[in-house]
């Protein structure tokens, strides 16, 4: 079903425990959250080819949360000076139990400008598998009936 | 799920915050009016809400940023005009007042000076009113404390029991 993204939810574990555990907990005054998950394709283009080809290599997941600085949540400073990496979970809409989750390292970026409230961004990139919970392809349901 | 705070507070806390202030009001006796005086007033300070934004994060509304025009207006007196209009600038430039439980004044500045401006009376042209002031945007923090209910994410008691404003 298509959702909000009024309800969306970025959750981090600074310890980095899979899967998630209580550590896990809500980043708040976030409003914007963009994940990637491109998977490289390598060329593989021969002799008679009428056009390119590809075959896909490997997936990267990487990504950008962002929101308003508050000095009551640092947890993206926080998992940025981090060594480790933490467990990051993001959420389209609270209102459905559906996520992606899996390690990543965290950087952290401030935005203060004299005419408005100071912006907080962070990247991330994994550092290890992701995993997508819940949710249904629509095709594979689609397949499911017809057997 | 709990409302948010009821925006007009914003407007009537500027309102009272002028209105509180002794020197102002010897300038300008006959109080203080959102977008139009009473019948008959002659020497008054107008509030109006010209814009208003609201800024939004996951947890609900964050920021409401308001701009007010802010004004001193008389009759005959322009001199009351200009020393109110500067009161007004002192008493909102980079100044603090309380609102409403939920809503924290972030920032008050003046982000357009409104310089003096002379009109006729419409009934007798003899008369001049006189106005001066300026528009005003005031930031508020919106801190009441959205439930995310559909998965018991409620704020300030998350699972970990971090408390989370």
């Amino acid at each position: 079903m298509i959702k909000t993204g009024r309800y969306g939810l970025v959750k981090w574990d600074p310890t980095g425990a899979i899967p998630p555990a209580v550590g896990l907990v809500a980043v708040i005054s976030l409003n914007k959250w963009k994940a990637s998950f491109k998977t490289d394709k390598l060329d593989v283009t021969c002799f008679q080819d009428v056009n390119r080809v590809y075959i896909p290599g490997m997936k990267d997941v990487s990504g950008t949360v962002s929101g308003f600085w508050n000095s009551d949540e640092l947890a993206l400073f926080e998992a940025a000076d981090a060594e480790a990496p933490g467990t990051l979970e993001l959420s389209p809409n609270t209102t459905e139990a559906f996520s992606w989750t899996g390690l990543a390292y965290m950087d952290a970026d401030i935005d203060c400008s004299v005419d408005g409230a100071p912006a907080v961004s962070g990247t991330f990139m994994a550092a290890g598998p992701w995993t997508q919970n819940g949710g249904t392809l629509l095709a594979r349901r689609a397949e499911n009936k017809a057997a | 799920m709990p409302s948010p705070p009821d925006s007009a507070a914003i407007g009537n806390a500027l309102i009272g915050h002028l209105l509180a202030d002794t020197e102002l009001a010897g300038l300008m006796p006959d109080g203080v009016y959102r977008d139009v005086a009473r019948a008959g007033k002659k020497q008054y300070v107008i509030v109006s809400l010209v814009d208003s934004v609201d800024q939004a994060t996951y947890e609900g509304r964050a920021i409401e940023s308001a701009l007010y025009l802010v004004k001193a207006v008389a009759l005959n007196n322009a001199a009351a005009v200009e020393a109110a209009a500067a009161r007004i600038d002192q008493l909102i430039e980079d100044q603090f007042w309380p609102i409403a439980p939920g809503l924290d004044l972030m920032a008050a500045s003046r982000v357009a000076p409104i310089g003096t401006v002379t009109e006729l009376d419409a009934v007798d042209p003899d008369l001049r009113w006189t106005h001066r002031g300026g528009r005003y945007r005031l930031d508020v923090a919106v801190t009441y404390a959205r439930t995310l209910a559909p998965l018991g994410l409620a704020r300030g008691t998350d699972q970990n029991e971090r408390v989370t404003p």
